[in-house]
């Protein structure tokens, strides 16, 4: 079996880059990502709700704008009537109930972390990212340089998740706008989320 | 030396000296000064000419308001126009120089054009450019016009490159707070203690507002506030203008992270554009100081009474040794008192009667200080060129009239004409209404949660500015306390309206506009007119539409308007402060988005791999495709001729991924499907694809593509590139507002799928090289428009559909995109050998030409179904979107244009996509927009010639044995052609089912 190849490969080499100091930005990305959208019909939210949480081996499924997270993997209610259900296989589901489809490959996953990691986002996302308003495990969707993209914060940082094709290029964004805090490139984490 | 730097005082750091350039001499500052102070300091008066009559113009204020003191800072790609020196923080090496000024400073040419004024008045340049037929006409104008551009005018932007970075950023808070003066700085403190997530931004580089202009005692109270200030973990911004408050609490902010430091770190953006999200907003943005007119106000060493102050107690700067101070309020005369008691002989003029309204304890200090008072006196002409040197004052007499007075020697002139409220940002959300009492404009009734603190309120003095500003914070957080906003007050002191002086027969220019050389008699021309309106003003004589948006000259025309109206100045209305209320940089607007990221580039997954395998991209919307992939030397004509006859040869292989991708899921989709294309799609069985229209609810064609069905309640749609994201929109809309009860879910898998067009009649021969299973891809298994989920060898899953868009026997094969550039190792590899070639964009539009299929070229939003000569795949059977309004009688006009091939007459001849399709032989070929037009064109290496797809009415039959041309006047002229069936290769399609 062929090997997975990113988007971003060749251009996310570990590197120190920006201002001096200590890095306030940390950029990684994460790959061989497996992502999952378990979708329901309005009448069905809540069984659908149970099959997802058990895949994701969470006691109960997230609210909109929310997420759980397991040993197992990760649960992200992306709609009101869906989720994303990540590093895990999805669950059998009947079409009369919900439906289920692969989106492992559509996305870029990159983590950014660190004191300044809100800031950097912000250069971009008109989001609000106060921790009253985005604390760990909240979930929401804004556009980065005209591009959708979803945003997770998790115990680990902020998981951002852009489309496929357009990934290089806000990579490219990213970093030019994190060089400003010290910021530094890690390496590639994989998913295992 | 009139103008000096005291050896003590001001809120400078005397212990850090800085040197900077003025006019290539080097001069010195100090760290805490701006440039105009620093200048003062070195007694430096005369700092440039004005915009149209090149008058000598120096510091008139102390702030943003400045509209004399604009000079060029930097050179080379960072030389930056008209920066206002009284807003330019000083730092050491900071050039600066005089615009608009040639050949020097002292001596320029342009001043001539003062001596013509009088043909160059207000709107001169409406009446005089018709010209007179005689001489010429409009001609006579066209060189007139390059003298007049040449002359009139600020600083000039550098034609480099700009070097430096901007951005832009998104904050969000429970309050905004406007202005770090008193006002601001207790409302922010106020709001942050009861709760609130607090930001305050202030545009000067340090806090403190008017409490910075006043005597070394305000440090302790600036002191105090400030701490409150930090203590209550307000979010501070300095150096950050509030330019514009829109909808919903957003509000633009320009911060100059860097304009203040001399070497700034490579990685530091210069300017940050931020859009702040608020939930209440407290403007606290003090007041403006405003003169009133009288002859020559404009010359330097006339200036603000505040703007002295200003340079007394925060730059340790007394600007001059003989100061006449001109006042029809009382806020003068504690600056007079200070000025004298720093060794300046000061004469008062007030205009009033009772010039003592303040009370004793003022006129006390004033007598102590030994300032000179003249009650009931103005000044009347101002004395001297480059530099004030005398004023002829007048006395006032019954009936609104001056009568010339004594003439007296100064080096200074100081004017307090009363105080506007900076109320430019409310002003965007309400109309001002105008205060008769105070003689200004407030901030009107707003819905918004916007409230104005402080002097910007009408609230004069610091204390009860403070207290404004604490009331306001505690307001914005319902927080407990007096809420009650002090009332407004007569602290200005009973100021008497006054905003010109002028004594009959006594021609002088009097500037309300020293920017725009905007005078007194121009508003009065302007009357004269019929330009009365204050919008017809403004644009008539310019007043206010220079760099300082008319801070300090706008209530003065308006007052004058309003005199020569005889109405009242809440009559003649005010015009609205725009956006931005200083000027924002253009780079600060574009932020990131420059250079190769000015919109972000779309990859497909096998992008690299198309570059190692030589192609040459073009864009495609955001997307980058291969365009051609040329062989040894091969030019774009040669190359994709050889790749499009390849591909009808043999086979080739092109990247297609940019096609839009939809997955469909759900019981209800193939009623949705139904629904939404022209065509039946109720019963296309599991394992088959379908061509399909899509119309708009007006009948005219969205877009077109395949929808394949890959079991009972999955399906897979593909649209064209151009349109994806239209199609995905509007099937979203379509089910969450139109059809919410049918259980569809729709989700673009664009990303997910990376996908390649492999045509010709070797394909299936590759294909099945590639298949982990040849009988999978099969003529049986896989017929003409099947569809099987399979695997190519190594288990690489994908899915596969025997479509075609080149008229070959063609397969478009999908795999997940990380395995896209596996996907094209292998079908290269087994097409490679094969003699195959890769393909791009060109070829691909040659083969579709050939066949007449049609693109976004041609569904243009303005065809129907028929005009594509599609309208047998409209069904006549079952209502979808579209179907009643496609039966307009508009859209069913047999003249209407419709699709067809063209090709030239003379088989050698070429012509343009974009040409006019005309009928030949009707004595004019081209006339008016022709009968039709091209929409595509290429080299057909199929036919051996020049080929092309467009429009004209009524479609091929109308024009059998008609001679057309295609007209193309701005380029290749007329070539004669002849229009045929669309389909011009292979028009039964039997290669693609072969």
């Amino acid at each position: 079996m062929a090997e997975r190849v990113s988007a971003l490969q060749g251009a996310d080499a570990p590197r120190r880059f920006g201002a001096d100091g200590p890095p306030g930005v940390t950029l990684r990305e994460v790959r061989g990502l497996r992502l999952w959208q378990v979708a329901a019909w309005h009448d069905t939210l809540a069984e659908v709700a149970q099959q997802a949480a058990r895949a994701a081996g969470v006691a109960a499924a997230p609210p909109p704008g929310a997420a759980v997270e397991s040993e197992r993997g990760a649960l992200l209610r992306i709609e009101p009537l869906k989720w994303w259900l990540l590093g895990v296989d999805a669950p059998e589901i009947a079409g009369e109930h919900g439906a289920v489809l692969d989106l492992s490959h559509s996305r870029t996953h990159i983590r950014i972390s660190g004191t300044q990691a809100a800031a950097l986002l912000n250069r971009h996302l008109p989001l609000d990212l106060r921790e009253t308003s985005f604390a760990e495990g909240m979930v929401a969707s804004g556009a980065l340089h005209h591009v959708g993209v979803a945003l997770w914060r998790s115990a680990r940082g902020y998981e951002l998740f852009i489309p496929r094709g357009f990934a290089l290029s806000l990579w490219e964004v990213l970093l030019e706008s994190a060089a400003q805090f010290g910021a530094e490139v890690a390496a590639a984490d994989s998913h295992k989320i | 030396m009139s103008a000096t730097r005291l050896a003590r005082g001001g809120r400078i750091a005397r212990g850090e000296e800085l040197r900077f350039h003025w006019n290539g001499r080097e001069l010195r500052g100090f760290r805490g000064d701006t440039l105009a102070s620093a200048l003062l300091a070195n007694d430096v008066f005369l700092l440039g000419r004005s915009f149209k009559y090149h008058r000598p113009r120096g510091v008139m204020s102390a702030g943003v308001e400045e509209s004399g003191a604009l000079v060029t800072v930097g050179e080379g790609a960072r030389r930056d126009p008209n920066v206002k020196a009284t807003a330019q923080e000083l730092h050491a090496g900071l050039r600066a120089s005089s615009q608009n000024v040639w050949p020097g400073l002292r001596f320029d040419i342009g001043a001539l054009s003062g001596m013509c004024a009088r043909f160059l008045p207000a709107g001169f340049y409406y009446k005089t450019f018709m010209g007179p037929r005689r001489v010429g006409g409009t001609r006579v104008w066209m060189q007139f016009e390059k003298l007049i551009r040449r002359a009139a005018g600020m600083g000039a932007a550098s034609r480099l490159p700009d070097p430096d970075n901007y951005e832009h950023a998104h904050a969000h808070c429970d309050a905004l707070v406007v202005g770090g003066g008193p006002a601001g700085l207790a409302a922010a403190a106020a709001a942050a203690r009861a709760g609130m997530d607090v930001l305050l931004v202030e545009q000067d580089f340090a806090l403190g507002g008017d409490l910075l202009h006043q005597p070394p005692a305000a440090d302790e109270k600036l002191r105090a506030l400030t701490a409150e200030v930090e203590a209550a973990g307000v979010r501070v911004l300095t150096r950050t203008t509030a330019f514009g408050i829109y909808d919903h609490g957003v509000v633009g902010l320009l911060e100059r992270a860097t304009d203040h430091i001399a070497r700034p770190g490579a990685h530091q953006p210069r300017q940050r554009f931020w859009t702040v999200r608020a939930k209440r907003i407290i403007l606290a943005t003090g007041a403006l100081e405003r003169q009133f007119v009288f002859g020559d106000n404009d010359r330097p060493g006339v200036m603000s009474a505040s703007a002295a102050r200003a340079y007394l107690h925060r730059y340790g700067v007394r600007c001059g040794a003989r100061i006449v101070v001109a006042t029809n309020n009382d806020s003068a005369h504690q600056t007079a008192a200070e000025l004298a008691q720093a060794g300046a002989e000061v004469t008062l003029l007030d205009a009033r009667e009772e010039a003592h309204s303040a009370g004793g304890e003022l006129s006390a200090r004033m007598r102590d200080a030994g300032v000179r008072l003249c009650a009931a006196h103005a000044p009347l002409r101002a004395i001297g060129r480059a530099r004030v040197r005398a004023v002829q004052t007048a006395t006032a007499a019954p009936g609104n009239e001056w009568i010339p007075g004594e003439r007296m020697r100064c080096d200074l002139l100081l004017v307090s004409g009363g105080w506007s409220p900076a109320i430019h940002l409310h002003s965007q959300r309400a109309r001002p209404v105008w205060d008769d009492a105070l003689a200004c404009f407030l901030a009107g009734q707003c819905d918004e949660p916007i409230t104005v603190a402080g002097a910007a309120a009408g609230v004069w003095n610091s204390e009860d500015c403070e207290r404004s500003g604490a009331a306001a914070g505690r307001a914005a957080a319902n927080a407990p306390g007096n809420n009650a906003a002090p009332a407004h007050n007569d602290g200005g002191g009973a100021i008497l309206p006054l905003y010109e002086i002028r004594a009959r027969a006594k021609k002088t220019k009097a500037f309300i506009d020293p920017q725009h050389d905007v005078t007194a008699d121009d508003i009065r021309l302007a009357h004269r007119e019929g330009f009365v309106s204050s919008e017809h003003l403004k644009r008539y004589t310019t007043l206010g539409m220079a760099t300082d948006g008319g801070k300090v000259g706008n209530v003065i025309g308006l007052a004058l308007m309003a005199e020569a109206l005889s109405k009242k100045i809440a009559e003649v209305g005010a015009t609205a402060f725009r956006p931005p209320y200083t000027p924002v940089a253009l780079g600060a607007l574009r932020g990131r988005s420059v250079g190769e990221h000015f919109r972000p580039l779309r990859r497909t997954p096998m992008h690299r791999w198309n570059l190692e395998h030589g192609a040459t991209m073009t864009m495609a919307g955001l997307w980058h495709r291969p365009w051609y992939f040329a062989r040894g030397g091969e030019n774009i004509e040669q190359a994709y001729q050889r790749e499009a006859a390849t591909v009808r040869a043999a086979v080739g292989l092109c990247d297609v991924t940019s096609l839009g991708k939809i997955a469909l899921q759900g019981p209800d989709t193939a009623e949705f499907l139904n629904r939404v294309y022209t065509n039946p799609f109720a019963k296309l069985p599991a394992g088959k694809a379908r061509y399909g229209i899509m119309l708009r609810d007006d009948g005219l064609v969205l877009d077109d593509g395949t929808t394949w069905r890959l079991s009972d309640n999955e399906y897979f749609m593909t649209t064209t590139t151009a349109h994806a994201a239209t199609v995905m929109a509007w099937l979203e809309e379509l089910l969450q507002t139109r059809w919410p009860e049918l259980k569809v879910h729709a989700t673009s898998v664009s990303e997910q799928w990376a996908g390649c067009a492999l045509a010709g009649p070797k394909s299936r021969e590759v294909l099945a090289t590639c298949a982990a299973r040849a009988d999978a891809v099969s003529n049986d298994a896989l017929p003409f428009m099947g569809v099987v989920e399979t695997e190519l060898r190594g288990g690489l899953r994908c899915r596969i559909a025997r479509i075609s868009f080149s008229g070959e026997l063609a397969f478009e094969i999908y795999a997940p995109s990380d395995y896209a550039c596996a996907m094209m190792d292998m079908l290269w590899g087994a097409a490679a050998p094969l003699g195959g070639c890769l393909y791009g964009l060109e070829a691909l539009g040659a083969l579709r030409i050939e066949k007449g299929h049609v693109t976004g070229a041609e569904l243009d939003g303005r065809v129907s179904i028929d005009d594509a000569g599609l309208g047998r795949m409209a069904s006549t059977r079952k209502a979808y979107i579209g179907s009643a309004l496609r039966m307009r009688p508009e859209l069913l006009r047999e003249d209407r244009p419709q699709l067809v091939g063209i090709m030239p007459k003379n088989r050698r001849k070429t012509f343009n996509a974009g040409a006019l399709l005309c009928e030949a032989g009707r004595g004019r070929d081209v006339s008016k927009h022709g009968d039709g037009w091209i929409t595509a064109v290429t080299a057909s290496p199929a036919l051996g010639h020049w080929i092309g797809l467009g429009f004209i009415a009524g479609g091929a039959d109308a024009w059998r044995g008609r001679r057309v041309v295609a007209a193309d006047p701005l380029r290749r002229g007329d070539v004669a052609g002849e229009i045929t069936s669309p389909h011009m290769f292979d028009p039964d399609g039997k290669r693609m089912h072969g």
